[in-house]
């Protein structure tokens, strides 16, 4: 199988799927986004990961929406690098363009400092917003924020915290602004995935985890595990006894947010980054989108492309400010 | 539990579910056949075409699909000494050997039929302990763990032929290697010379390509078009005797009970299920001797043993939602863009969808047998295409098998370095299998040894005050030391004569 033919499949597929089943979604409106060839949206993860699964989902309804094939690219490795480098080669027509996390933010400051930085990109559209949150076991004596912090401040540094990603993480930054706000010390275990880190929660392994909704919330509704805390200005709906951390007495920045969003080369005209923002987020409206988005657990985003730079910049502040705090950069 | 099986094959009702697993069957023997893709691969590139199609419908599909692309890596193992995957490359210890002698046809069928017994054996297993079993994995944390990948790196004493300390030099390769990449815990770059691309370690699917695909051309060429035995063709239904197939029951049962209970420990998976029952195989075999050359046991452990661990990784998926391998990982993402999120609740709430998997499990293993069987005859005509052509093939293969992986050059790059590697050691006699397997097992030793250590506070005793962890511990010392011990003896005793 060649390469061609490999991602001929993969849209041919997209087609066949949007064609036999009768689509009935929005339709763009007549200055809406009107790209001239197919749309590859590259990726940083290998088939089939989250954010895999939403871009086919997005794919769905907004291909007959611009009346183009949507190409999911895999470009996996060098933690983002091989999909930054693609994305920032590209022609800035808006027919190439891809999608990022927090990850993506943190590895400007650390692993590749100097490599890729915000500024290379266009930053489009905040597609998805994901709040983080802390479980422990069921049975276990750690209900609440403020027990995992006693227990932290009985024995320092004692206090297994399983979590995604290495030392200087997403979650562990989330984790470290906690320890400065409560004046705690934890110890981070990290995991490679997320249902890593619920089996090691649930074989007791470790004292607490760190995951987003989607992963644990049929742990927490089959009386599993047990939110303790949840990173954000609001209860989360679908577990309202959940309180915040804010509500618990932790002033932590409530913008440290998981997100997944869709950017691209930086030199597309800001006219064409609206449009292309606009028929993503129509596209998103559609009942497959939606019913796919509210499984996974996750809000939907609404910045389109001056939000989002704004917030992109806002993350950075943040993600810079903690990595000093937490002596992973140089002051 | 025998209403819900009822459940699950009245399923079986709907035509479209017969046809989804003919056509998931199909595409899976396909694409596990060409080396470089695999069955992760392949459901993922099937999710697109499930969108709005009825659950069990498109469930049924996947899971022919992952079964039928997990026996397919058996195909180019045996023909061009290419695994597609880890788990397929003890395959190649006799299945190539077999092709070479002229008796493709004879492996290909040996190879079907234990995968297929594998399946239905395991998946026997997996309805009457998935639930009880994947809640006792849950017992396995860090200690656990790191003994597990231990043991399977043992292995590689008990399974390299000739020289111990050329088998020692090449698992030490192969840990090495494995320690390229950013660090797990700490996120510290190490051996990647500050290239983003060796971040994520040295990928393991290049690696394959050049380390055995690769060498193997180099070797053909070597070889230049000499001469070879043209592969008797398949007559009868089977290209073995009956009594041969019935010969190997005992071998394929307890390869794949092996397979399951491997398969179902979480990222254990079936690479070490393969190793481990080819080398429990090869101890209780009557004739170990031919382990290595051409035996149908150790052709038959090893692919009996990988595809029984396929039921056992769906264990935990379907009991808890705690993926047992990459490939049920992306399983997972399939169930969700059908609104179904697989967890502890999955068995209650909607009891359709693991019954009907079990049942299709047993439903798609004649259909891929069927299509095991024909292809046989197939596969067996491509061992008799001329040298020259074949070495040309399997080359582009390599290429764009390695290039497909990440739509980059670097697996590419890497993918020659492993083939020019490959050929040197293979010239000097050292054993390719314990370079893979060190590098497969490496990161989890290590990223679960350092785990251990840091939610102990550095305290050592966790390796020893759980008894699991104790017992596995134990076996990994035995079988590194009774080779080392026996070899000591014979080079005392020699001396001794001499």
């Amino acid at each position: 199988m060649t390469v061609w033919n490999f991602r001929t499949t993969v849209s041919a597929a997209a087609c066949v799927a949007a064609l036999g089943l009768g689509f009935a979604g929005p339709v763009a409106a007549d200055d809406g986004w009107k790209p001239t060839g197919p749309v590859s949206f590259v990726m940083h993860t290998k088939p089939g990961g989250g954010t895999d699964v939403m871009v086919r989902a997005l794919a769905h309804s907004l291909e007959p929406m611009i009346g183009q094939t949507l190409v999911v690219e895999n470009a996996p490795g060098g933690g983002g690098a091989t999909q930054m480098a693609k994305v920032r080669a590209a022609k800035p027509d808006g027919l190439t363009l891809g999608v990022n996390t927090v990850s993506h933010f943190t590895a400007f400051l650390t692993n590749l400092d100097g490599v890729f930085s915000a500024d290379d990109f266009a930053w489009i559209a905040l597609m998805q917003v994901d709040p983080i949150l802390v479980f422990s076991e069921k049975d276990s004596a750690v209900t609440s924020i403020t027990d995992l912090v006693e227990l932290a401040r009985s024995k320092p540094g004692q206090v297994n915290i399983g979590g995604f990603g290495p030392v200087g993480s997403m979650q562990h930054l989330g984790m470290t602004m906690l320890e400065q706000e409560a004046g705690v010390v934890f110890n981070w275990v990290a995991f490679e995935s997320t249902p890593d880190i619920i089996a090691a929660v649930m074989g007791g392994h470790v004292d607490a985890g760190v995951a987003n909704l989607g992963p644990v919330i049929e742990f927490f509704e089959a009386d599993r595990l047990k939110g303790i805390g949840v990173l954000g200005d609001d209860r989360l709906s679908s577990v309202p006894d959940m309180q915040t951390f804010g509500e618990q007495g932790y002033n932590v920045d409530t913008s440290w947010l998981q997100v997944r969003g869709v950017f691209g080369p930086k030199d597309i005209d800001p006219a064409l980054q609206q449009q292309i923002a606009d028929a993503i987020f129509t596209a998103m409206e559609a009942d497959t989108y939606q019913t796919y988005a509210r499984s996974a657990g996750v809000e939907d985003g609404t910045h389109g492309p001056a939000e989002y730079t704004a917030f992109v910049e806002r993350i950075l502040t943040i993600a810079e400010a903690q990595l000093k705090a937490a002596n992973l950069l140089s002051q | 539990m025998f209403e819900n099986l009822a459940l699950g094959f009245a399923s079986f009702a709907d035509p479209m579910v017969w046809a989804a697993v003919f056509f998931g069957a199909f595409a899976g023997y396909l694409i596990g056949a060409i080396p470089g893709l695999g069955p992760s691969l392949g459901i993922a590139l099937l999710i697109p075409f499930t969108y709005g199609m009825d659950p069990v419908v498109s469930i049924v599909g996947l899971v022919a699909l992952y079964v039928a692309a997990e026996y397919g890596g058996a195909i180019s193992a045996i023909l061009i000494n290419s695994p597609g995957t880890a788990a397929a490359v003890a395959t190649a210890w006799d299945g190539y050997p077999l092709t070479k002698s002229g008796r493709a046809g004879e492996a290909l069928t040996v190879s079907i039929v234990s995968s297929g017994m594998g399946i239905v054996v395991s998946t026997l297993f997996l309805v009457a302990t998935a639930v009880p079993l994947s809640e006792f994995a849950l017992k396995f944390g860090p200690g656990e763990y790191f003994a597990l990948a231990l043991v399977g790196l043992s292995l590689v004493s008990g399974l390299s032929t000739g020289s111990p300390v050329k088998g020692a030099i090449a698992m030490f390769i192969g840990l090495a290697l494995a320690t390229v990449g950013l660090d797990v815990q700490t996120g510290v770059p190490r051996f990647t010379g500050g290239n983003p691309d060796f971040f994520e370690g040295l990928p393991l699917v290049p690696i394959l390509l050049g380390l055995y695909a690769l060498t193997e051309v180099l070797v053909m060429i070597e070889d230049g078009a000499a001469a070879k035995t043209k592969s008797a063709p398949i007559k009868k239904l089977l290209a073995v005797p009956m009594s041969t197939l019935f010969g190997l029951k005992t071998v394929i049962a307890r390869s794949s009970l092996i397979g399951y209970v491997i398969g179902v420990i979480p990222g254990a998976g079936p690479s070490i299920a393969a190793f481990l029952s080819y080398a429990i195989s090869k101890k209780m075999s009557k004739t170990p001797e031919q382990f290595g050359k051409g035996s149908l046991e150790g052709l038959s452990s090893s692919e009996a043993a990988n595809n029984a661990a396929v039921p056992g990784s769906l264990a935990p998926l379907l009991a808890l939602g705690i993926p047992g391998s990459a490939t049920a990982a992306v399983m997972i993402g399939a169930l969700m863009v059908q609104g179904i999120q697989p967890g502890p609740l999955l068995f209650t709430k909607s009891p359709e969808i693991p019954y009907t998997i079990f049942a299709s499990l047993w439903v798609g293993v004649p259909v891929m047998m069927f299509l095991g069987l024909a292809g046989a005859r197939v596969w067996a005509k491509v061992a008799d295409i001329p040298r020259p052509a074949i070495a040309a093939i399997v080359a582009g293969i390599c290429f764009v098998g390695a290039y497909a992986s990440s739509n980059s050059m670097f697996p590419v790059y890497v993918m020659v370095a492993a083939g020019l590697v490959g050929y040197v050691l293979r010239k000097l006699d050292f054993p390719l299998a314990p370079v893979i397997l060190a590098l497969v097992l490496g990161e989890m030793m290590e990223i679960n040894f350092r785990r251990a250590l840091i939610t102990t506070q550095g305290d050592w005793a966790v390796f020893y005050s759980s008894p699991l962890t104790g017992i596995l511990l134990a076996m990994a010392a035995l079988a590194f030391l009774l080779p080392a011990f026996g070899a000591l003896q014979g080079f005392v005793r020699k001396r001794r004569a001499a």
